[in-house]
């Protein structure tokens, strides 16, 4: 036996743990989406099923709407704190430490609070609103489909901001401090040092971080679940809920195995092309 | 990725698997759900008194989540023996062979409620064995109906009069009747179904062939119930209320009408005594009978239950008249157990008048995307999206493509 063979020995219980816990899952997928509940191979079947329902498409681009808008925030507002964080001032390590409890809650503790903050008529929000005068009625807005999705983004970004403030912080701090007194000499102010230093700086966490966040994106399910189960009239349905929902609620595991599979082939292209346009892409400070 | 959801299901199943083959022979393994556990000790207690041979182990379930979890060691073919399960779900585990009959278990067959023995047979067999029966009625404060000039001891009883009270009682920051709009599915199932049911309608035929929701009786009913949201006499927060929400309403006082089970009439009780609480049977149209969906829950014996015969003994044992009109939180399924001086409270009446109302839910293998169909139609009426008769087209079209499947 060559000493090579005898590495993949060692690493042999990792491998078996690794593909039953992940190459087997996919591969039973893959063919549950093409059975049927007695394991008769049904072709396309399950996948035309799901096609053809009307919450699919509505799924999808309510999807997207979340995804895209949790993340567009989720950067702008994580990036700003970083820098803020980043600067010295009395009490920062107090102030940095505050800024992470969104993250530390669990998402079930802070959707359901979340969830009666926002009610129609117990919630504080419509209380602090009402009171003082600012609105004569209150606002509907877990019922109201202009306002749902983007009051679930306004969560979801709140809970994850910190996150992307804790990787960009790191980022910033690795920044030798030459680079800003080399930058103080050539007379650059504040604005200069964000957009020639800081950002280019962070760029490769940045990256790392979006994509992290779109794969926890579409992947999730808690904050939209326990708050309005994708209603009303499937106006926050995204389609992890719909996987969810057909699997467990309808008891449908090869309609639900179907749709993950095509979920799973979007997902990956979206991800493919994020990494191909954004993380291999020239003039990288690197 | 989302395939990993199936994968979760699959370890539950080795998990749960694992926890229920780890009992003896000649034990009962007995899932019950929280809200009876101190009754089901006590009863089981008894049991082993009486039957030194046999042990009932006890594992108590929550609501929450319950039907996945009874339909996940089902199917894991290592089940415990004797499950709690609402009268609905029994159907699908009969379709899918998941349970064994019941017809020899039963004792006294005459002395049961009719339609809750009907809940539970499919194909000619009985597979479960119902002991606790209830419907929804409609909970009302006194004290309201007097203050807006209403008489508490006449409450209204057609639709119209229905309409008229609840639009009276609407003042003052109140609602006169509060409906629900969110939640889980089955809330507005079990509130709006009885409507379309005392109208003549139904969500789909008799024979799971054809859907019915979008035929003017439906569609009449589906308006009725919508109306009292559009017309500002549910709460603002309908789109976002359950049953609880309509129940903290309640109490809050700033709802005077709901459909509600007797189980809330003990935590309106408890959390604002001052409520003068009624009791009417739900509003029908002139000259029709009124209805409510039969609700409940029965017991059980999985196909893969490694004691069945012990099981069935017990069952016979807590289905008993009295063991049954001690276990039960609502109604037992037996006549001669609501003789029991428990059933006896005034307040109870108007529950008991709506007994002989009830019916079955209707059961198809589609059932719960079908009721998602209908209730994505209510809630689109709700938010202004559609109109009603717009809204249950869209809808029957949905259904009727889950039933032609």
């Amino acid at each position: 036996m060559s000493r090579q063979s005898t590495g993949y020995w060692f690493i042999l219980p990792a491998l078996v743990v690794l593909a039953m816990l992940i190459a087997y899952p996919v591969a039973y997928t893959g063919l549950l989406s093409v059975t049927d509940s007695q394991s008769n191979f049904v072709g396309v079947k399950n996948f035309a099923t799901v096609l053809r329902s009307r919450a699919t498409p509505q799924a999808f681009w309510n999807t997207l709407y979340w995804v895209g808008g949790s993340i567009v925030f989720q950067v702008l507002l994580g990036t700003a704190t970083a820098i803020l964080l980043n600067q010295s001032f009395p009490g920062r390590s107090v102030v940095r430490s505050i800024a992470l409890i969104p993250w530390v809650i669990p998402s079930i503790v802070a959707a359901t609070t979340f969830a009666w903050m926002f009610h129609t008529e117990f919630g504080i929000i419509n209380y602090m609103m009402t009171a003082p005068g600012l609105i004569e009625q209150p606002i509907g807005w877990l019922t109201n489909r202009d306002t749902v999705m983007p009051v679930l983004i306004a969560i979801n970004v709140w809970k994850l901001f910190p996150f992307v403030a804790v990787m960009v912080l790191a980022g910033l701090q690795s920044i030798p401090k030459e680079l800003y007194e080399a930058a103080r000499v050539d007379g650059a102010n504040f604005w200069e040092e964000v957009r020639h230093i800081m950002l280019p700086q962070v760029r490769p966490v940045l990256v790392a971080v979006t994509l992290l966040l779109v794969i926890w994106g579409l992947n999730s399910i808690t904050i939209i679940y326990a708050i309005t189960r994708g209603g009303p009239a499937n106006s926050t349905l995204i389609t992890p809920i719909q996987i969810f929902r057909i699997a467990f609620e309808n008891v449908q595991f090869n309609q639900a195995a179907a749709l993950s599979v095509m979920f799973f082939a979007v997902a990956i292209l979206i991800v493919f092309f994020y990494i191909k346009a954004l993380a291999a892409a020239p003039g990288e400070a690197r | 990725m989302k395939t990993s959801k199936v994968s979760v299901g699959f370890l539950a199943v080795s998990m749960l698997a694992l926890s229920a083959g780890s009992c003896l022979a000649g034990d009962v393994v007995w899932w019950t759900p929280n809200w009876g556990e101190a009754r089901a000790r006590d009863l089981a207690d008894k049991f082993m008194k009486a039957n030194p041979d046999t042990k009932i182990k006890i594992e108590v379930t929550t609501s929450d989540g319950l039907p996945q979890r009874v339909l996940t060691t089902l199917q894991s073919g290592a089940a415990p023996d004797v499950i709690e399960v609402q009268h609905g779900w029994v159907n699908g585990y009969a379709q899918n062979n998941l349970v064994i009959p019941l017809d020899d278990t039963l004792q006294d067959r005459g002395d049961y409620v009719p339609a809750a023995l009907d809940y539970v047979t499919w194909n000619g067999k009985l597979w479960a064995i119902p002991y606790r029966i209830e419907t929804l009625a409609v909970i009302y404060n006194k004290g309201h109906f007097k203050e807006a000039g209403l008489d508490p001891e006449k409450p209204p009883q057609t639709w119209d009069e229905f309409v008229k009270s609840a639009t009276t009682l609407t003042r003052e920051g109140r609602f006169g009747f509060a409906i629900t709009g969110g939640g889980e599915v089955g809330n507005t199932i079990f509130r709006s179904l009885p409507f379309i049911w005392m109208n003549g309608g139904d969500i789909i035929s008799k024979d799971a062939k054809t859907a019915l929701v979008n035929k003017p009786e439906a569609v009449e009913a589906v308006k009725f119930y919508t109306d009292f949201y559009k017309k500002k006499i549910s709460p603002t927060s309908t789109l976002e209320n359950d049953g609880i929400a309509n129940r903290r309403l309640f109490i809050a006082e700033k709802v005077s009408m709901y459909q509600a089970g007797q189980f809330d009439l003990a935590s309106i009780r408890k959390e604002n005594p001052k409520i003068d609480i009624g009791v009417m049977q739900i509003p029908h149209p002139q000259g029709k009978n009124t209805a409510a969906i039969l609700g409940g829950w029965s017991f059980i014996v999985p196909k893969s239950a490694k004691n069945p015969a012990e099981a069935k003994k017990f069952i016979q044992f807590l289905n008993m008249a009295e063991n049954q009109g001690y276990f039960t939180d609502t109604f037992p399924a037996r006549v001669s157990s609501m003789k029991l001086p428990r059933f006896d409270e005034p307040i109870l009446a108007g529950y008991k008048a709506m007994l002989p109302y009830g019916r079955p839910a209707p059961s198809h293998k589609n059932w719960v995307q079908i009721t998602q169909a209908y209730f994505n139609g209510v809630q689109a009426i709700m938010l202004g999206k559609e109109e009603p008769q717009e809204a249950m087209d869209n809808a029957a079209d949905d259904i009727q493509s889950l039933l032609d499947e």
